[in-house]
């Protein structure tokens, strides 16, 4: 059954991030460009908590005729974002200095209201719109400090996405004539009848696997997260990352039979990732790189999955939420740990071991702590994939999850080590604390709440 | 185009009456060995060739290979486009109508005319001179990008992205389908947007700055931030980037292509966006990245707003309208749905 789309609240979502860059218009409003960063992602917040999903909207004037809808799938994709980008936000505007606020700020919004629409989108020409937009205002983001190394780290990112989203664009065109409809919803089943199934799952692949960061399209992803101020790492790594994974979830056949080599590539492909990143990431020294690469080591699993989805279209549903679920988890956690990386140290020595339980507890909740959402995910994924049907792998899976627990282990004993280093006294602004603890109280409450909010594998 | 008077305007003035003339001549004769052949003939939505003496298709193919070339002059399709990048000595605004709309179109839209209206597409098509044309033309797209690439004066870049971007519409054209017409012509009218705006932005730069080269611009965004923001729209929407108007164009192109079973054109739209982003992303992160070298070459001030609000204006509203024909293309009055409209008449029996 479809709900009513809360018009006001859709169009607020997308439209107040995307028309804020115009209070940059001015040198005078400095302040109330600070003061409305945590804001702008409050409406879509709403819509993902109180909207009765699914809805569907008809915007049949907008571009080549659109739709924007909501269902479980993209509730949660929104809820992450909306949440994330809120607790980013709001550390944003101590975080940031006078250099070039206003600049950021407009990348900052437009990013956001990509992020966000492509979430809502329900057609091709909307979600490649919001996804280029998110891409090309990301770049502000990357490149914003003005370094060598920040400007070396745009331009391979730019070089990447532009790659990934002229495969994506040829995905699009023909999976779009393969279905003869411009509906997301009906490219699975076009593809799948298509004679050129192959080359569009393959240009999938290939386009959104930039922005997921899947093995040898993902060295962009070390040099650019790290390098972008801090709260923007953590929306590259916690929200914009799983644009990336949406869009797989959107265009792939999954539910298709007849996919199941495609499947095993992606699901040996994520376990590459996922094992590779670690040997990568565990030398490196800046703490925000060792999160880049645990990153890339995580989202490893989710390609698994859903190579699994592609793999097995009669558990697709099933593996669905259980992608959702691990993705809304891991994009919480690591953003809390990217925030981390901006705090300082408190000078009593009881606040300080307050202080490093707190920033422990999100990296143990991605190794699947008791009564975090880690345990969910985590409990979740090795249902999926090993109570689960007869997947490819199936012999070597239990080995390969264990090792990608050490991996994820190997990671995050490394960041704690490299931020041990790194963390020093000092004084931070009040709302770096508040965003980072909106960030930590987000991830800590989401395995008590998620099954009261009907979201999947609760 | 001489109007400067300097012994460069005056060479490319010479230049572009050589090129212009020796394309009329090429035409005249191609339209009097027509008139010989058939009489006199207007402008016919299917065409006038349709029951013609299969012996004569010889003839009419060279007559079509001469009406081509004499347009192509004006289209500044490869080989015949030297005269267009020297022509950018003109005064911005003579530019801006020169590349958008007067010159290069009227030699577009005459290849449109004679494709649709003089042979008709299905004539055309089954002369087998359609696929010969699409192929210059997606050669003079991937030439004028890649020529774009190394020119460090800013109107040079543009004049070469000019040439590049014409023959998308002769591209679109030569798409057998009522989808690869829309793409041609819809990109008629985009095209114009765009690149009148780039060049209202280019004279905005030379007037206000002095800036000619694009090494010059380094930090033009905070100086210049309205001039600038629509610079880089415009950039953007040339290389495709949706809702611009350049990403319709595309979309339109890439799905006639598909459907016309020409698959190569979609790889020469995609490596043409590449090119695009290639020599249009560095002027705009110089634009918005890089610090301000120096002092400008020939500042000059008006006032309140960046630039003298004769210039000002002009490229804003026509950014605002390349944003509005790309977001709002579903809509009943956006170019695309009226190419669409022209489209389904032309392949109507």
């Amino acid at each position: 059954m479809t709900g009513m789309p809360p018009t006001a609240l859709i169009a607020a979502s997308v439209l107040l991030p995307l028309l804020y860059p115009l209070l940059a218009a001015r040198s005078g409003w400095n302040t109330a460009l600070r003061a409305a960063l945590p804001l702008l992602p409050l409406p879509a917040l709403l819509l993902a908590l109180l909207s009765s999903a699914p809805w569907t909207l008809e915007l049949p004037w907008l571009l080549l005729g659109s739709t924007w809808m909501l269902d479980e799938l993209r509730r949660s994709f929104l809820l992450l974002t909306a949440l994330l980008w809120s607790a980013a936000g709001l550390y944003a505007v101590g975080y940031l200095g006078v250099k070039q606020l206003r600049r950021f700020c407009v990348f900052w919004g437009l990013t956001l209201a990509g992020n966000v629409g492509l979430v809502l989108a329900g057609d091709i020409a909307s979600f490649y719109m919001f996804f280029a937009i998110m891409t090309f205002a990301g770049y502000g983001l990357v490149v914003h400090d003005g370094s060598d190394r920040a400007r070396f780290a745009g331009r391979v990112y730019l070089v990447m996405a532009l790659l990934g989203e002229v495969a994506m664009l040829a995905g699009f065109l023909l999976a779009a004539r393969a279905s003869d409809s411009l509906l997301l919803v009906d490219l699975a089943a076009g593809i799948a009848a298509s004679d050129r199934g192959g080359l569009i799952t393959a240009l999938f692949i290939a386009g959104f696997g930039v922005k997921a960061g899947l093995p040898l399209l993902h060295f962009w992803l070390p040099l650019a997260h790290p390098v972008a101020p801090t709260p923007a790492s953590a929306v590259l790594s916690g929200a914009m990352i799983k644009a990336g994974l949406l869009g797989w979830l959107l265009t792939l056949p999954i539910g298709e039979s007849g996919w199941a080599a495609w499947g095993q590539f992606l699901m040996v492909m994520g376990f590459v990732g996922s094992l590779g990143a670690a040997l990568l990431g565990v030398v490196q020294r800046d703490p925000k790189t060792v999160l880049a690469w645990s990153s890339i080591s995580q989202m490893g699993l989710m390609t698994v999955l859903t190579g699994a989805a592609l793999a097995a279209p009669a558990q697709a549903a099933a593996l669905l939420s259980v992608i959702a679920l691990f993705a809304l988890h891991h994009g919480l956690a690591k953003g809390c740990l990217f925030l981390a990386v901006g705090l300082v140290l408190p000078a009593s020595r009881a606040l300080r071991v307050l202080l490093w339980l707190l920033i422990a507890l999100p990296g143990l909740s991605l190794l699947g702590l008791p009564f975090t959402s880690g345990e969910l995910a985590k409990g979740a994924l090795k249902d999926a994939l090993l109570v689960g049907p007869d997947l490819p792998l199936a012999a070597q899976l239990p080995l390969l999850l264990q090792a990608a627990t050490l991996a994820t282990l190997a990671l995050l004993a490394r960041y704690g080590w490299m931020l041990w280093l790194k963390l020093e006294p000092g004084r931070a602004a009040p709302s770096v604390w508040s965003g980072w603890g909106l960030a930590v109280l987000c991830s800590a409450v989401l395995f008590w709440w998620l099954p009261g909010v009907g979201l999947p594998g609760g | 185009m001489v109007h400067r008077g300097t012994e460069k305007a005056l060479q490319a003035g010479r230049n572009y009456i050589i090129y212009t003339l020796g394309g009329g001549v090429v035409l005249l004769l191609g339209i009097a060995w027509m008139h010989g052949l058939a009489g006199d003939l207007s402008f016919r939505e299917t065409g006038h060739f349709h029951g013609v003496d299969p012996a004569l298709h010889g003839q009419l193919t060279l007559i079509f290979v001469l009406l081509i070339a004499g347009l192509a002059v004006k289209a500044g399709m490869f080989p015949v486009h030297g005269w267009l990048p020297q022509a950018m000595v003109a005064p911005a605004p003579v530019s801006a109508l020169l590349h958008a709309v007067a010159v290069v179109k009227a030699g577009a839209f005459g290849i449109v005319r004679v494709v649709y209206d003089v042979y008709g597409i299905d004539f055309a098509y089954m002369l087998g001179l359609l696929e010969p044309l699409a192929w210059l033309a997606a050669f003079t797209i991937l030439f004028g990008s890649v020529r774009a690439l190394s020119q460090m004066d800013l109107k040079r870049r543009l004049a070469y992205s000019t040439i590049s971007q014409v023959s998308y519409i002769i591209l679109g054209v030569t798409l057998f389908g009522p989808l690869g017409t829309v793409g041609g012509l819809v990109h008629l009218l985009h095209q114009g947007i765009m690149k009148i705006t780039l060049f209202f932005c280019a004279g905005n730069y030379a007037e206000t700055l002095g800036v000619h080269r694009v090494d010059e611009l380094d930090g033009a965004g905070a100086r210049m931030p309205a001039t600038s923001v629509a610079f880089t729209v415009a950039a953007l929407g040339m290389i495709g980037v949706p809702p611009l108007a350049g990403f319709v164009t595309k979309w339109t192109m890439g799905a006639g292509a598909l459907a016309a079973g020409m698959e190569w054109v979609v790889l020469v739209l995609l490596v043409s966006s590449l090119l695009n982003a290639a020599y249009f992303l560095p002027i705009v992160y110089r634009l918005w990245f890089r610090p301000l070298a120096g002092p400008w070459p020939a500042e000059r001030h008006w006032g309140r707003l960046e630039t003298n609000a004769w210039l000002f204006w002009p490229p804003l509203i026509t950014t605002l309208m390349l944003v509005l024909v790309g977001l709002l293309a579903a809509t009943a009055l956006s170019p695309l749905s009226w190419a669409q409209l022209i489209a389904v008449r032309m392949y109507l029996p």
